[in-house]
Formats: C-alpha cells, structure tokens, sequence
C-alpha cells in the first residue's frame, strides 16, 4: 500500500477498501460507536484545551479522517498522543460522538500497530515492573518515614505484571 | 467512619504534604484512613485509552483488595478517581466484561464482586461529613483569604461515569473552600485542564496552559486551591520553569481545611510546597 508521503497531492483524500476496514476496526471499539454521526460541527475544536495552543492537534479532523478510515494519517506523529483525555469534547458534542474516545479507540489501533508514544511505553513498563509509575524507593520510604509517613503499600508486582502479561498487552507494548 | 485509602503513585512519591495534610485532616474529623496492602497504581488514564481489558484488571485488583478489606475507597487523585470509578462502574453494569475480567484476575486468586464505592476525599467529605458537621469543627477561619478553586478534569467527567456534581457548574469543592471562612473566587477559564497529562508528549503545552491560569488566578485570588496531585504539579512546576515566575502559592485542599480545623502549619507539609505558602498565616484570626 502507498503511503500518505507517497501521493501527489498530500491533501488528497480517497476511501478505499482498506480505509472502509480500518474505519470498521475503529467502530467496534466501545465507545467510538457513535463516529458516523458526526457531522463535523467543531464543537470538539472549539472547546478543546490542546487543540487552542497546537495547531497540529484538530479534535475535528480527526473525526473526519477516521471516518474516512484514513490510517497513516492518524497514526503518524503525535496526533493520537495529545490528547489530554479532559473530556470535555466527550461532554459537549451534540451528537455524542466523544472524539476523546475515537481517540482513545485509535492508540488501541496503534498500540496493535506496534506503535507506541515512548513516554507512554515507559510508563506501562514502569507499572509493570514496579507497580507504580514513579519509583518509590528504600530512599523514599526513608524520607516518607522522616515525615511521620506510613512506608507506601508495596504493591505485589508478580501479580500486575502477570495481569499485564495475560491480556497480551505487555508483550504489545514491549514490541512497540 | 472507615475508608481503604487509596493515595496514587504521584501523591506517594512526590507529593507527601498533601499525604500528611489528608491523613491530618481525616483524623482531626474522626475519619479512619486504613491503607491498602499490596495495592498498585490505580493503572492511569494512559492504560485504559491503551487497553480496555488491562486497564480493568489493574484498576479491579485494587477494587479488590478494598473489597477483601470491606471498605469503600478514599481517593486523593482525580486520575485514580476516574479510572477506579470507571472500572468500578463497567464491571458491575456488564457481566460480560467482568466475567472476563475476572478470568484474568483468577490468574492471580482474585475475584470483583463489585461491594465497594469509590469516591474522592472532597466527595467523602461533602457527602459522608457534611458541610455542617466541618463547620462546626471550623476554630480558626480564613477570614479574608481569596481562594481560586481548580477542580481538575477527572473529579467531574465523564459526567456520566462520575455521576457526581455538575461537570459545567460544579459547587463541591466551591463549597469547601467556604467553609474554611475563605472565600472562593470566580475566575475566567476556571475549569479548564492543566492539561498535565501530555507532559511527558509536548510539555511546552502543559506549562504554558499552567502559567496562563496561574496568572489568571493571580489578579483574582491569593491562593490556587487544587484536589488533585497532577494539577497541583503542573501548576507548581510551570512556576518554577518560568523566567519570571507569578509566585502564586498552590495549596492542597486539605491543607487549607487543616489550617480552618486548627492544626498547625508546621504539621500540614507546607514546607513540601516549593512555593513559599506561608502568606496563609496572615489571614488565620487567633
């Protein structure tokens, strides 16, 4: 298949058959159900926090190119990655098409892509690892005990990682 | 009254004075915060937009070692809030998904049976306390002190899994504030994300979303006021990244209610706020 950079013109936008598949595999995620309703009003723009300050971030294009099943296009670069998940696209739309989660259905996309932001991939295999996102260590618990702090819950490892590793979502991410 | 407590990675490691003014706070009103063993992350907002299944097991695993306890959980992360009460919510409305869920959490001997509520230590204390009841325990109010309220996303929204306040006109943490004899100030864009969690993708967006409401804040208010650890450190941090920084002093909710109980502020872990917090003390009556 001919990639996005590969076309003569880089607006150009044409559905085929493929696209119609990828659109499908975004509509079978819950909570993306609702993407052909969207009659691209921009409310989800309008309102958006990130989209305010980043020109590359459109809530509303992104509806459009999903429906178009447009998948390079989505995937490439950051565009998935910044949402902040505020919801408030989610809350607004007057079709409740809630592109925070056409968003959210798309990184489940690119994740089985084998792709995956690196800030996200660390922090997965953090979780993974150690139980928390943020280490907390002996020095750590020291200080915590400095404070009058209880020691934080140690949270039992082999059991997230085994959780992570049965859905086969670490090995996803891990080849991501 | 008994709560699984349940404090999130960012609260645990970094920020410990809003730990100590939240464990403070709860004993002052009477409210026992027991922790829960062998808890995790609560799986972030980041696993559940990654993987609908995984982020359910994670969060459900630690909805079940409340469960075990027999306990509701107290939450002090709007993140962990959303995700938890998400999870919570999903698993007891489809027997389906939990019962695949639970074929995951099998794997490691545990069962959701979906007992426990979850809810965020300002909705513990609006509706398990009451305004009144902190009214009455209220000795030394904040007479004068402007407060800016920053709710934060997930405390709120989605409205229809959080089920709780009015995600466009919310009043609880509003209401809290004034108890406190502070007074929360309205101020433009009041509700709007500090957007923290793309820090780690374009941190330039973050911390320039952060100053803007810092300076906002500013010409309204003395303090920003804030019920969740990533807003709190977006806010702070912004000002510390800044060349010249507005020097608001960002304050954890408890903190501020600690002061209004009467407990001290040397107990309440002001010195963990990086910007000096300590103009409180000028508007405590003795």
């Amino acid at each position: 298949m001919r990639g996005v950079s590969e076309l003569t013109d880089e607006k150009e936008i044409r559905i085929r058959p493929e696209n119609v598949e990828f659109r499908r595999r975004i509509m079978e995620i819950p909570g993306a159900e609702r993407l052909m309703l969207c009659y691209q009003c921009g409310s989800c723009t309008a309102d958006c926090p990130v989209a305010m300050r980043v020109d590359e971030f459109r809530p509303r294009r992104i509806a459009r190119l999903a429906a178009y099943g447009q998948k390079e296009r989505l995937l490439e670069g950051d565009t998935v990655w910044l949402c902040a998940g505020c919801y408030t696209c989610y809350e607004r739309c007057p079709e409740q098409v809630r592109v925070s989660e056409i968003v959210s259905a798309l990184r489940k996309l690119a994740l089985k892509e084998g792709i995956i932001h690196p800030t996200y991939k660390a922090l997965m295999k953090s979780l993974a690892e150690i139980g928390y996102i943020y280490e907390i260590d002996d020095f750590q618990n020291e200080m915590r005990e400095d404070e009058d702090l209880p020691p934080a819950p140690e949270p039992d490892t082999d059991e997230v990682e085994k959780i992570m590793r049965e859905t086969g979502f670490l090995d996803l991410v891990e080849g991501g | 009254m008994r709560y699984a407590f349940f404090a999130g990675c960012t609260t645990l490691a970094r920020l410990w004075g809003y730990e100590i003014a939240t464990r403070k706070v709860a004993e002052r009103l009477g409210v026992e915060l027991l922790d829960m063993s062998g808890s995790s992350c609560c799986g972030t907002t980041y696993l559940e937009t990654l993987d609908h299944k995984t982020g359910l097991a994670v969060a459900a695993r630690n909805i079940c070692i409340a469960e075990e306890m027999g306990l509701d959980i107290v939450t002090v992360c709007n993140g962990c809030t959303e995700v938890l009460t998400k999870a919570n919510k999903e698993l007891r409305e489809d027997p389906g998904l939990r019962a695949d869920v639970n074929e995951v959490l099998a794997e490691v001997g545990k069962e959701f049976r979906g007992t426990v509520e979850v809810k965020h230590f300002v909705r513990m204390l609006k509706d398990d306390i009451g305004l009144e009841k902190i009214q009455a325990e209220v000795s030394r109010p904040l007479k004068g002190l402007r407060v800016g309220a920053h709710y934060g996303c997930h405390m709120l929204k989605p409205s229809d899994v959080m089920l709780y306040d009015d995600p466009e006109v919310p009043t609880t943490l509003d209401e809290l504030v004034d108890v406190t004899g502070a007074e929360s100030i309205p101020y433009p864009n009041k509700l709007e994300c500090c957007t923290g969690p793309i820090m780690g993708v374009r941190e330039d967006v973050t911390w320039s979303v952060g100053l803007e409401k810092v300076e906002t804040v500013k010409k309204y208010a003395d303090v920003l006021v804030t019920a969740c650890p990533f807003c709190y450190l977006t806010y702070e941090r912004c000002q510390l990244m800044a060349d010249e920084s507005p020097e608001v002093p960002i304050v954890h909710y408890p903190q501020l209610l600690g002061l209004a109980l009467g407990l001290d502020y040397n107990e309440l872990g002001f010195d963990g706020n990086k910007i000096d917090a300590s103009r409180l003390l000028d508007f405590m009556e003795v």
